[in-house]
């Protein structure tokens, strides 16, 4: 005969084991549930190397319905493409923080660019980037102007910029903008002036 | 244990495939087109509301089998979850809620969601442009349309040639006085809503209906003998022909010219194309609280539509109502149409005053000679004219005392309009955004819209 005091002794030890088996279950997925958030909050493309510059870039203004231009030290590597990519994360950077004169979801990147030609470029972006993008004519196209602006400014040379959203084509980049079609640089110089 | 999934799932697949169709509504499917495949499901009456079956709407997408998981029942479709839960009435896709418009029933495992939420599902699971042709049930997945063109020949023998963009197969009904084409896999669509009506007289051929009904159209020509029906360029044209001549076929009623089957007839005055932009799902840009702009847009629509009434000037709305319509559609409707001038009308937080936009080809290309025009750049023939128009509404605007600035913006669908087109947004009177809401307001930038059109209606040109 097991004596009594053993018997809830051991029913306590087995009790205290699932409890804390189901801790840390729940504490291993909220761990995670944090880990997958923090990887698509962080940046989605490498950190380059590169030497220090101090480049120009167009910032958009929404109280004032602006672009001004302003200074930004960026660490601009030789390489064309990764000098366009790390030219435009500079300017999306400058919205997603806080406070933010034009303000962008967190999460909204550069993905990758690609020449197609020595003119013509894609710009790869994050889906953050066009999902959580405030709706309104004026808005979007701010922010397209800005970076295609701040783009021709610091890289030399590209005529046609096109934008795709985690790898694909998306009509609009948040209802209004077009993003379907190829910017002409050239055009897109001529809308900035009228916001400087 | 390891095999107990693929046995759930199997189990679950030939649960699906030996179940009844118990309590579907006689008869009645909805019809779902994408580019790869076209397919019908079965819609059940659950309390006088019209259901579907999760899996049968999904799982020809490629969705996985829904699961049970803690009281969700989730599955995945294009790298997106869907969660929905028994009895409630919001599904949770990408993180994000959607509204069911009615409850989530389970019924012996499977899953059914109202008709009325597929539309809303497919936009959010597919990321593109979903069309529901909500009263026959069918649902056009992207850009996957088969239009038609018809030319009636009063000939000897008079014929009826079908045009269709793309190859057809449609199933052949014969009747005393009419021949039914039904199209059941083909995303077949009419320009003019979902049924319209061509005349061509009262001989052999007399008339030409584009319906659709219970998730397929249907193209019934009736006639007064029986026709020859004859498919060529392999399945792209499928030719009508009386057997005989018919001698009741007088000069009298035969159209002016060849007619078509897109309504072109019926619409040969000018007329403005007002777009009321977002709709349904799509709501536009938050404007404070719960004003949205797809609510504005369509206030300042309807005002419009009167104020153009009132100057004697034709003017029909793209939507009337909250219904959700892709942008290429709305160029296309308004393409087919042959609309004098397009007017599309947004409404945004940012700024003050108002902001008239017209196109800014993205890629310059001139105006193509031929008949067609690439889609891209379709409003090329038409720059000059839109900014006219813009110029003249802006100049209206200023009038009213209003703050008014006058752009080129490169905004869908503008660069895809073959007539006249521009954009008008309506913005916040100063800080409050409020104010997008004062009818007062509203009124004011519609009759100044419709003044500024009246202005420049001579200078808009024929019908494109």
């Amino acid at each position: 005969m097991i004596p009594r005091h053993f018997q809830i002794t051991v029913a306590l030890v087995l009790l205290a084991i699932l409890v804390s088996g189901v801790v840390i279950i729940r504490i291993t997925h909220k761990e995670e549930a944090l880990t997958q958030q923090g990887a698509e909050l962080a940046p989605v493309a490498p950190v380059v190397g590169g030497k220090q510059e101090q480049i120009q870039v167009l910032i958009a203004y929404d109280d004032d319905q602006a672009l001004r231009w302003r200074t930004a030290e960026v660490f601009l590597p030789t390489d064309r493409s990764l000098r366009a990519r790390e030219t435009l994360r500079s300017v999306l950077s400058q919205y997603v923080q806080t406070p933010s004169p034009h303000p962008l979801t967190k999460g909204a990147d550069i993905k990758d660019v690609y020449f197609i030609n020595q003119d013509t470029m894609v710009v790869d972006t994050t889906s953050q980037f066009a999902d959580g993008h405030p709706s309104g004519i004026l808005l979007e196209e701010l922010t397209l102007i800005s970076l295609i602006e701040t783009l021709t400014a610091n890289v030399p040379g590209i005529n046609k910029v096109k934008f795709l959203v985690d790898g694909k084509e998306r009509e609009t980049l948040a209802g209004h903008a077009d993003l379907m079609s190829f910017y002409q640089t050239t055009a897109v110089h001529e809308m900035a002036k009228e916001f400087e | 244990m390891r095999w107990n999934k693929p046995v759930l799932a199997l189990a679950i697949i030939v649960f699906y495939c030996a179940m009844p169709i118990s309590g579907a509504t006689r008869g009645q499917q909805l019809t779902v087109y994408t580019a790869q495949t076209s397919y019908s499901l079965p819609v059940f009456d659950r309390g006088g509301k019209p259901y579907i079956s999760i899996t049968e709407l999904l799982s020809p997408l490629g969705a996985s089998l829904p699961q049970l998981k803690s009281k969700e029942w989730k599955l995945e479709l294009n790298r997106a979850e869907l969660r929905l839960t028994e009895d409630k009435d919001k599904a949770i896709i990408r993180g994000h809620q959607v509204d069911l418009s009615g409850k989530v029933l389970v019924e012996e495992g499977r899953v059914l969601v109202p008709l009325d939420a597929s539309l809303a599902l497919l936009s959010r699971l597919l990321n593109t442009t979903v069309d529901f042709h909500r009263p026959s049930r069918r649902i056009f997945v992207g850009n996957t349309l088969v239009r038609f063109h018809a030319e009636f020949m009063n000939q000897d023998q008079p014929s009826l040639v079908l045009n269709f963009s793309q190859p057809v197969k449609p199933e052949t009904n014969h009747a005393q006085d009419r021949t039914t084409l039904v199209f059941r896999k083909e995303p077949l669509v009419g320009s003019a809503g979902e049924a319209h009506k061509q005349q061509f007289g009262d001989g052999a051929i007399q008339s030409l209906t584009y319906s659709e009904d219970n998730g397929t159209a249907l193209l019934t020509i009736t006639g007064n003998t029986v026709l020859e029906i004859t498919r060529s360029e392999d399945g792209k044209t499928i030719t009508l022909q009386a057997e005989k001549p018919v001698e009741t076929a007088t000069p009298e009623s035969t159209p002016e010219s060849t007619p078509t089957a897109e309504g072109q007839r019926h619409t040969p005055e000018f007329f403005v194309m007002i777009d009321p932009s977002h709709g349904g799902y799509d709501k536009g840009a938050s404007l404070g609280g719960k004003v949205m702009e797809k609510d504005i847009t369509l206030r300042l629509a309807r005002e419009l539509h009167k104020e153009l009434e009132e100057r004697g000037i034709a003017s029909r709305l793209l939507r009337d109502g909250d219904i959700e319509l892709g942008l290429e559609r709305r160029a296309e409707i308004t393409n087919e149409q042959h609309a004098g001038i397009y007017v599309a009308l947004h409404a945004g937080p940012t700024g003050k005053g108002v902001r008239v936009y017209a196109s800014l080809l993205a890629d310059a290309q001139q105006p193509a000679a031929g008949r067609f025009q690439p889609w891209e750049s379709a409003q090329s023939g038409a720059l000059s004219r839109s900014q006219t128009a813009a110029q003249a509404v802006a100049n209206e605007l200023r009038k009213k005392g209003l703050t008014v600035a006058s752009l080129g913006m490169p905004l869908r669908p503008l660069n895809n309009i073959v007539s006249p087109a521009i954009a008008v947004e309506l913005a916040p009177d100063g800080e409050n955004v409020e104010s997008l809401e004062n009818q007062k307001r509203q009124n004011t930038v519609a009759a100044a819209i419709a003044s500024g059109i009246a202005q420049v209606r001579s200078q808009m040109g024929g019908r494109p």
